[in-house]
């Protein structure tokens, strides 16, 4: 009967890509994540779900350092990617960033061309030996992003002048552009409509083959729909982690069941 | 976890429905209790109302399963609430099940009437049919208050009548070997016995549903099943 199971749903490896420990981050004196151990594997969509405030973004921006830009943040607790402790003073949150992409809630495309769009991140790596090798890097990652054949008669066309679903797809295709192996997705399609809603789940599907893609979503139904392992979480703790289909059906804490059953909680 | 939802319309979709599965029950249990009665006093008008009256459980059935459509189309329902709904449309389901039975009882109540009565057998029958309906009010009493417990109960109790079939299937076997003229009889009030039987296993079905619906689990198969007629063969 086993074989008789939607296998889509099955996470596709054990392997562990990010290892949070004890993880703690203060704004000031607010302790907004409390003592969070979380495993997060590759090659697998996990979705961050939990009310407004509750540190699913904050925790998320842990996981490529972002939080470093806020004077009043404090991270402690490890944090590890490949078994590197990301916080250790040795490595650069530039280098860091190329490795974990970002997306976020707002599609922020920078005021120049679609190609250049793409092109920033590769060349400032210096991921492209010429001209040719940048041109390949940049049509690969935007039919990751499934955008490609929309643009690719405009390469030179402001990236701004696109439309809201398409400026989103293109922020991801931009940041697929430096390969990173993790890519952190802060509520991607809260600003979108439906159709390139679709578009962009369609395409979590396609990312997890190759990165460990962890997205922060108030939908809950987007989290059912894209992510084969889900964190609850709640007043800065993680409630519940694990796989989304036990989650959405049987979830173990009250807490879970309340909120994802939309009862006051 | 809170009983109510953010939005309370939601809260009312349910209810709803729920009072339709409630009422559902109620028309099936009097269903049971009336075909036996018509079954052991001959009432053959009585044996009618019954099976007119399935038609009123079917229509529910239909309706139960279309509100239940709509909830899934329109509130997307997780956990409890799915839970909820998956058990609602199979309750409804054996439900309506049960109904056919009790109106094939009444259906051969008909026939039977006109025949010379076998023994105390409609009396049996009118005893396994009476645990059967307090099984299922048992079943619907544990949905309502649920009650994983009590359903676990109900499951176990379905031995019980899988028993009185296997003592009343050996009955009516020696009876038809005694005189061949009780055969038509005999053979009728035997199907009756397996429908009864039968709606046990449902109401099982049902009692396993609330075990799910309260521990988003199915209870094990380690039942015993105490119905061994299938291989039973006269000495």
């Amino acid at each position: 009967m086993n074989d008789m199971r939607i296998v889509e749903r099955d996470v596709d490896t054990s392997e562990n890509k990010i290892a949070a420990r004890k993880v703690q981050v203060y704004y000031g004196d607010t302790h907004a994540i409390k003592d969070v151990d979380v495993d997060i594997a590759d090659k697998t969509v996990t979705a961050f779900i939990g009310p407004s405030g509750c540190g699913k973004s904050t925790f998320l921006r842990c996981l490529n350092r972002m939080n470093d830009t806020i004077d009043v943040c404090r991270v402690e607790g490890d944090i590890l990617i490949d078994g590197e402790d990301i916080y250790d003073k040795r490595i650069d949150p530039v280098q860091l960033r190329a490795k974990v992409g970002m997306v976020f809630q707002k599609p922020n495309p920078f005021p120049k061309s679609i190609y250049d769009n793409v092109a920033y991140g590769p060349k400032i790596h210096g991921l492209a030996k010429n001209k040719a090798d940048l041109d390949d890097i940049v049509e690969r990652a935007l039919r990751r992003g499934a955008i490609w054949e929309e643009v690719k008669d405009r390469l030179d066309a402001p990236g701004t002048g696109l439309s809201g679903g398409q400026q989103q797809r293109l922020c991801i295709a931009r940041a697929v552009a430096t390969e990173p192996e993790v890519l952190l997705m802060d509520e991607p399609c809260s600003a979108l409509a439906p159709i390139a809603t679709a578009q962009v789940e369609e395409l979590l599907d396609e990312l997890k083959q190759n990165y460990s893609v962890v997205i922060v979503t108030h939908s809950m139904q987007q989290a059912a729909r894209v992510s084969q392992k889900t964190a609850f979480f709640h007043l800065g703790n993680l409630v519940e982690y694990g796989e989304t289909g036990q989650i959405f059906t049987n979830p173990q804490d009250p807490r879970t069941e309340s909120y994802i059953t939309g009862r006051i909680g | 976890m809170q009983d109510q939802h953010i939005v309370s319309a939601f809260d009312r979709d349910l209810e709803a429905i729920q009072a339709q599965i409630m009422k559902m029950g109620g028309l099936v249990e009097n269903a049971i209790l009336e075909a036996a009665i018509s079954l052991e006093t001959r009432d053959e008008e009585r044996a009618e109302r019954v099976r007119r009256a399935d038609k009123a459980i079917d229509e529910l059935e239909e309706l139960i399963n279309e509100e239940a459509a709509r909830v899934i189309a329109l509130r997307a329902p997780t956990a409890v609430d799915l839970r909820l709904i998956l058990t609602i449309i199979k309750v409804s389901a054996n439900l309506e099940r049960i109904g056919d039975y009790a109106k094939n009882m009444a259906k051969r109540t008909s026939v039977l009437a006109q025949m010379s009565p076998v023994n105390d057998s409609a009396g049996a029958l009118r005893r396994m049919a009476k645990e059967v309906e307090r099984m299922l009010k048992d079943a619907l009493d544990s949905y309502i208050a649920r009650d994983a417990e009590l359903a676990q109960d109900v499951i176990d109790r379905d031995r019980e009548v899988d028993q009185m079939y296997n003592a009343l299937f050996r009955e009516f076997l020696t009876f038809m070997m005694e005189d061949p003229r009780n055969i038509t009889a005999c053979m009728h009030l035997h199907f009756i016995a397996k429908n009864i039987e039968r709606m046990g296993d449902h109401v099982t079905s049902i009692a396993e549903q609330v075990v799910y619906l309260v521990t988003g689990s199915t209870p094990d198969e380690s039942r015993q099943k105490a119905d061994q007629t299938s291989v039973t063969a006269p000495e």
